[in-house]
């Protein structure tokens, strides 16, 4: 008799454990409890806990004046999530993530689309913004909610040490970094200082991102669109040669101490150099300014447009866009919450910072917001003007990723081996695009 | 699923046990119990997500709008992209030059620090350290001494020689060379690990038996130790030629497959394929292709490993 209890009470056992596995994997894949509730809306955000405290707050306010609740979910690696519940056909009913995305959830059906004229309060928003979210089809798919554009971030004592100006264009750009590696502007007598700090890798795209700002202000486009949906890819223009032999002329192959030592491997979380206090310049998003006040300090440096190139000024400008995901059938919740996220007590609500957590809301996209003014900050004026004077998104129509990363590997491929032609790589470069786009049904 | 993993065992019990069963079928049922929940864990997060890999690089994946079949499409897109070509060839060099380092180091290692006194024990763990930490920080520690000025630590060295600062991962020549020494290290004290419970198994009185011969030192390894730690040089072997090939981490975090691609591996690129341009079919055929050859290569090892036992 004992034996037998013996024998059965790890069987039991194993049975119980066999049981809770098969429930935990049946369960992970199917969506919230509360996901039927029409008075309740599923949103995603990608963020970090720090950012998902700003967004609580939001949505917070939001249940409290229309009695619609919010099952809230910040989610770091979004898009593979995204992914695996797609795969269950059942979305989140809301989604706050980069404009860049747009035209790769768009093509996989994920999004439904919007009429502006349906957001309460939509005619606030600025058609430049609007214009951001039309889809390869001609109509909306998503409602601005956030936006920045580049600005230069320049260390005023080092400047002011060396007697120098805020540098305008692209020359006075180069022999204020020149200055900046030779005439040891920290004083320490050690040749330890440096240029500009560029994130030059192609891991996820930096290279086309943080050179797009260069491109913009010498006249290049990466594709070009027909105006009837169709693109032609536009990297062997004589302005993108140029540019990029420009760049990599004066910057990447150029003096030592330019860019940052490494420049060419870095990404963003390795390209400190800045904060760090041992570089002088570095084009940026203003999402930075927070942490450089608390690592390099305010008084140092100063956030200034980015110097101008033969073409002009314009900056990179991006941001984030609130998606609804397709087929959930709450379209009046949806939109309810899209119009407070727009209107100016949510945009505010966003882009204050309490307890020290980082707004979620940079630009405002409603115009009647004033950056400078709802942070007290002056410098959130520059990057306002950048945004709303001098600023280009990337093309978020098509499927965006492919053609960010080709062009990331192209770049840091030319960045690399100085002895290179750019013209013939730029070529390849275009025959790749023209693929990418062809992948797409997309090309002209 | 939970019912039928013990299922076949049980009906196995019952046909040939005839009369007796109940007794029997118990003592088939349990080793299966026992078994169940490695299997289940295996099933549910290791074949699983296998099956479905390669059920998912027959297709265009879209997870909401429906896959789309498109045969061996992503192979040959996978097979005929120059980008991953040219990743097999740093693998291979990665992966070989890895190994063979590692092997060879962690043997020194092993010869070195083989034995019982207390120092060697403690020397033993701080060897062993790189091994238990994680790649990532690894991969950040070495960042900084690769750092690519003479405040770097390693070419804080090579300036006190004299010797100018070398650009360890931003020379496209170098970069891969820099990571394999990386890898080295860490890789080395696991297959010290191994080789020393191999030394352990050596026989003592051959070792006597050839000092009283008068062989040399290199005699001595040759025709006695490296023979008796063969087992454990096949193990170390193998793994070391399943973690070259698919070496990641290492690779990644380093130099992110840059500069100009120079380091990109199989599965970096695999990598940006599946996450960064949102083609899972493709990642996942590429991942397939590499799961063919480790497969191969396992099976090869084995069948000489067994070829060599016989004779």
């Amino acid at each position: 008799m004992r034996d037998h209890r013996r024998r059965r009470r790890p069987a039991a056992l194993l049975v119980a454990t066999a049981l809770a596995f098969g429930t935990a994997a049946c369960g992970s894949g199917s969506g919230s409890a509360s996901s039927d509730d029409p008075n309740t809306l599923e949103v995603w955000t990608r963020s970090d806990p720090d950012s998902a405290a700003t967004y609580d707050r939001v949505f917070a306010a939001f249940t409290k004046k229309t009695g619609i609740k919010i099952d809230y979910q910040p989610v770091i690696n979004f898009d593979q999530q995204l992914q695996s519940r797609a795969s269950t056909k059942d979305l989140p009913d809301v989604m706050i993530n980069d404009t860049a995305l747009m035209g790769s959830y768009q093509s996989q059906g994920l999004l439904k689309p919007i009429d502006p004229a349906s957001i309460t309060g939509g005619d606030q928003i600025t058609d430049k913004s609007w214009s951001s979210t039309v889809g390869i089809d001609g109509k909306h798919y998503g409602v601005p909610y956030s936006r920045q554009a580049m600005t230069l971030m320049i260390r005023t004592d080092w400047l002011k040490k060396l007697g120098l100006e805020v540098p305008t264009t692209w020359q006075e750009m180069l022999s204020v970094a020149k200055a900046f590696a030779t005439e040891d502007p920290d004083g320490d007598g050690k040749a330890d200082t440096y240029g500009i700090v560029a994130p030059g890798s192609a891991q996820n795209g930096y290279a086309a991102w943080w050179s797009s700002s260069f491109l913009w202000q010498g006249g290049a486009k990466l594709i070009e669109p027909d105006g009837k949906g169709r693109y032609t890819p536009a990297m062997d223009s004589a302005a993108a040669v140029n540019t990029v032999t420009w760049m990599k002329d004066n910057l990447f192959c150029g003096e030592k101490g330019v860019l940052q030592p490494g420049a060419i491997t870095a990404v963003t979380s390795t390209a400190t150099n800045f904060q760090d206090g041992n570089a002088g310049m570095y084009m940026t998003g203003p999402y930075n300014i927070t942490t450089f006040d608390g690592t390099l300090g305010k008084d140092k440096y100063e956030v200034v447009p980015a110097p101008a190139g033969p073409a002009g000024g314009d900056v990179l400008a991006e941001g984030e866009n609130v998606y609804l995901g397709a087929r959930t059938g709450k379209d009046k919740q949806e939109r309810a919450l899209a119009a407070f996220l727009v209107s100016p007590e949510g945009q505010k609500i966003a882009m204050t910072s309490v307890d020290g957590h980082q707004p979620v809301v940079r630009i405002p996209v409603n115009s009647t917001l004033d950056a400078a003014k709802v942070r007290d900050d002056a410098r959130w004026g520059v990057v306002q003007k950048a945004y709303e004077d001098a600023s280009q998104q990337f093309p978020n129509a098509p499927s965006f990723a492919p053609i960010k990363q080709d062009t990331a590997d192209a770049l840091n491929s030319i960045f690399t081996y100085c002895g290179g032609d750019v013209r013939s790589q730029l070529g390849e470069l275009n025959d790749t695009l023209a693929g990418d786009l062809k992948d797409q049904d997309l090309l002209k | 699923m939970t019912a039928t993993v013990p299922a076949p065992a049980a009906r196995r019990g019952l046909d040939k046990r005839g009369p007796h069963k109940r007794a029997f079928d118990k003592k088939a049922v349990v080793p299966w119990l026992f078994l169940a929940p490695g299997l289940l864990l295996a099933l549910v997060f290791k074949f699983w997500p296998m099956a479905k890999g390669i059920w998912l690089s027959f297709f265009d994946v879209r997870p909401f709008l429906g896959d789309r079949w498109v045969g061996l499409d992503n192979y040959t897109r996978v097979l005929t992209d120059h980008r991953f070509q040219d990743a097999i060839g740093h693998t291979l060099i990665l992966g070989i030059g890895q190994s063979v380092g590692a092997i060879l180091l962690g043997f020194a290692l092993a010869l070195l620090l083989e034995g019982q006194a207390r120092s060697l024990k403690i020397l033993r763990t701080a060897v062993f350290l790189p091994a238990v930490t994680a790649t990532a920080v690894v991969g950040e520690l070495w960042r900084l001494m690769y750092y690519p000025t003479s405040d770097g630590l390693l070419n804080s060295g090579l300036h006190l020689l004299g010797l100018g600062p070398v650009q360890f991962l931003d020379n496209p020549n170098i970069a891969l060379y820099s990571t394999m020494v990386m890898g080295i290290w860490i890789w080395a004290p696991y297959n010290m690990v191994i080789l020393l419970a191999g030394l352990a198994g050596v026989d003592r009185s051959l070792y006597e038996a050839a000092a009283m011969d008068g062989v040399s030192l290199w005699q001595r390894l040759r025709y006695i130790t490296i023979p008796a730690i063969r087992p454990a040089l096949v193990i170390v072997l193998t793994l070391a030629t399943i973690r070259g090939l698919r070496v990641f981490t290492e690779v990644y975090v380093l130099t992110g497959g840059g500069p100009a691609g120079s380091t990109d591996v199989w599965i970096t690129r695999a990598y940006t394929l599946g996450f960064t341009r949102n083609d899972i079919g493709g990642a996942s055929a590429a991942s397939v292709v590499l799961l063919c050859v480790t497969l191969l290569l396992t099976v090869t090892i084995n069948y000489l490993r067994k070829r060599g036992d016989a004779r």
